[in-house]
């Protein structure tokens, strides 16, 4: 709303600017003779329409005469778990990081995605994060529910390294239960192999 | 199985293809070869060791030798119904209850001509060797008192078996409510089976599975056939493998009840539940030892997956695996003297087994890159489980005595394999309609037979005794 406000302002100085100068050439200044090496004469150009408005004059604030005070702006932060949550996964506060298959090591992207995640969560120390350990269909059950186990640990430890307090953080495998995306393409496996931050509010 | 026809002519189309199992034919069927060696042996050895009949009881017809291999070809007329609806008798009693002879191994059904009144003599030129006769009345229960309200009247069957001679070998009656009739159709053939060869069969026991059909994945019960499918928990979260105590009373499972992975034991009938606190992140895969009150699972503890085992009330904790690989799945030998299990330590998922204390470790399965979810034979000879071939899951039955193995080839994935407590079938899961569903086959892989249709369903787990 400051750039509102901003862009008003700069409309009314141009326009201060522009008054005067639209007053003092009420006709139209006489066409220019284009000199011209062809016989038929050059068009003339009509000059462009002066707008003439008739807005009220801008009325210059008196200098220091009230010191504003600075402007302040207030935003709802989401305080339900579930909003804070969208808002942790839309702004990027909180990163998912993704596995390669049969794989719990975190690649560049997924150190990445924690790390911004670990900057997020030193600033808030309030919240506390569970971690759920996901895999594609491509597997056994079983044998996945300790493959996820083990990813969402290796998340956990990783943000421990990066100064998270691990006290903060719980762990879940969810091993194929809970898929993102239910295809059965390469492209739906590879979303669903991936350790899902979940915010689980204040406290441990 | 024109033979089916005739003698079950009410029977649905459907039916007559679920009866295509039909283990033992006569010698002269085109599908002996299908017999196996082991089945032969098993029978022969099972006839041998028949009980001496009792004195109240007709001697059982003399076992001849050279027939040792060959099933006991019987004759089911339709019963004689006395005033009872016979839609509720054709679906609920004699389908079950030649389907269950169909399958016995012990009984071929014969074809008997079509209509009423059917002899001795006629079954007897039929083939049949011996024949049951089944009658079927109302009856109203005995008052329990007088001022009760008048419950519903109980059918009351009287099923009688008589050999060629006319000599019977069998006479009981059975009564229950209209809830039952499947139910003593079950127990009839159990009764006929363990006249024959001492044992009941499997007509009485029952699977463990799960199901999402009521909106979150529960753990469910049914019937060896697929009959009275039921839900035993009501966590409304995720429910997950369950596995049955040795004594068929209770069932481990794991859930995510509150948020994170537990184990809790509960009664086959639902009640009395209680949550094992172990301490430890995974808690799944449960299983019963099949001797005391020992439970093998998979804990966690930072990551490292292991097998440990705990006492039945959430005491006497114990880690049997100690290396940093994934270790998952584990499933006792019948005996309870050594544990299956899965390990990633080679760097992919596969087969191991240990003694029961975690000692002598060695690797069983060396085929295919992804092995997972063994289970023990009864006779503790084999392990059937699931192993990647081709990029598809598939079952593998490998021989713990030769070493050697066979996949049982199907449609989709096929995974979770388990033996019947009589050894001669499987459960299992498989996704070939494009869902998972639950399918019953012959150690053979033969006559696949689906059991569930709503929903997806998973983890079967069948009950462990023959009652």
């Amino acid at each position: 709303m400051s750039n509102v406000k901003f862009g008003s302002l700069i409309a009314t100085i141009a326009l201060a600017a522009i008054l005067p100068a639209a007053c003092k050439h009420k006709t139209p200044p006489p066409p220019k003779v284009i000199p011209s090496t062809l016989e038929t004469p050059a068009p003339v150009v009509a000059p462009p329409p002066v707008e003439t408005t008739t807005s009220p004059t801008a009325v210059q604030a008196p200098v220091d005469f009230v010191r504003e005070e600075p402007k302040v702006t207030a935003e709802v932060l989401p305080n339900d778990i579930e909003d804070l949550n969208r808002a942790a996964q839309t702004r990027g506060w909180v990163q998912d990081a993704f596995f390669s298959y049969d794989e719990s090591t975190l690649t560049s992207e997924a150190q990445a995605a924690l790390g911004a995640t670990a900057t997020w969560l030193k600033s808030h120390p309030d919240i506390s994060l569970l971690i759920e350990g996901h895999c594609d269909e491509r597997g056994t059950e079983q044998y996945n529910l300790a493959l996820g186990d083990r990813r969402a640990n290796i998340a956990k430890e990783y943000l421990a390294t990066l100064g998270v307090d691990a006290g903060r953080i719980k762990t879940v495998s969810y091993g194929v239960e809970r898929p993102f995306d239910p295809g059965h393409t390469e492209q739906a496996w590879a979303k669903n192999r991936r350790d899902h931050l979940v915010l689980a509010g204040a406290g441990r | 199985m024109t033979s089916f026809h005739s003698i079950g002519n009410q029977q649905s189309t459907e039916q007559r293809v679920r009866q295509r199992p039909v283990e033992r034919r006569p010698l002269r069927s085109p599908w002996r070869w299908r017999r196996s060696p082991a089945l032969l042996l098993m029978t022969a050895a099972l006839l041998s060791a028949m009980p001496a009949p009792s004195q109240t009881q007709i001697t059982p017809p003399p076992i001849d030798r050279s027939l040792a291999n060959q099933t006991v070809p019987i004759a089911v007329p339709y019963p004689t119904l006395n005033a009872v609806p016979a839609a509720a008798i054709t679906d609920e009693l004699f389908g079950p209850l030649t389907r269950d002879l169909a399958i016995s191994g012990v009984f071929s059904l014969v074809p008997l001509p079509p209509g009423a009144g059917i002899t001795p003599e006629v079954a007897k030129r039929a083939g049949a060797q011996q024949i049951l006769y089944l009658s079927i009345a109302y009856s109203a229960p005995a008052p329990s008192s007088s001022t009760a309200p008048q419950a519903s009247p109980e059918f009351v069957i009287e099923a009688r078996l008589y050999d060629s001679t006319g000599v019977s070998g069998l006479a009981r009656s059975y009564r229950g409510p209209a809830a039952a009739l499947t139910r003593m159709a079950h127990i009839i053939v159990s009764d006929l089976v363990r006249q024959f060869n001492g044992k009941p069969g499997i007509f009485l026991t029952q699977i463990a599975f799960v199901s999402d059909r009521d909106g979150h994945p529960e753990i469910y019960l049914m019937n060896y056939d697929g009959g009275n499918q039921r839900r035993i928990t009501f966590h409304n979260s995720i429910s997950v493998l369950p596995s049955w105590s040795p004594d068929d009373e209770r069932l481990v499972y794991t859930s995510f009840a509150r948020k994170t992975t537990d184990m809790y034991i509960v009664n086959r009938n639902g009640g009395g539940r209680i949550r094992l606190n172990t301490g430890l992140n995974l808690n799944t895969s449960a299983t019963f030892s099949p001797v005391g009150h020992d439970i093998a699972f998979v804990g966690s503890v930072a990551g490292n997956p292991d097998i440990y085992l705990i006492r039945d009330d959430g005491t006497n904790l114990r880690r049997l695996t100690t290396t940093s690989s994934i270790e998952s799945t584990p499933e006792w030998s019948p005996t309870g003297r050594q544990i299956s299990f899965t390990s990633g330590r080679s760097g992919t998922p596969q087969i191991y087994v240990m003694d029961s204390e975690g000692a002598n470790v060695r690797r069983i399965s060396f085929e295919g890159e992804w092995n997972d979810d063994a289970s023990w034979s009864p006779d503790g000879e084999s392990l059937a489980y699931t192993s990647r071939v081709d990029g598809r899951f598939q079952i593998r039955i490998m021989s713990l005595v030769t070493g050697q193995s066979r996949i049982i080839a199907g449609e989709g994935s096929n995974e979770q394999p388990g033996f019947s407590p009589d050894g001669r079938f499987l459960v299992f899961q498989s996704n070939r309609t494009g869902k998972w569903q639950i399918y019953r086959a012959r150690v053979d892989g033969s006559d696949v037979l689906p059991l569930t249709f709503v929903g997806e369903n998973k983890d079967p787990d069948w009950s462990k005794k023959m009652p």
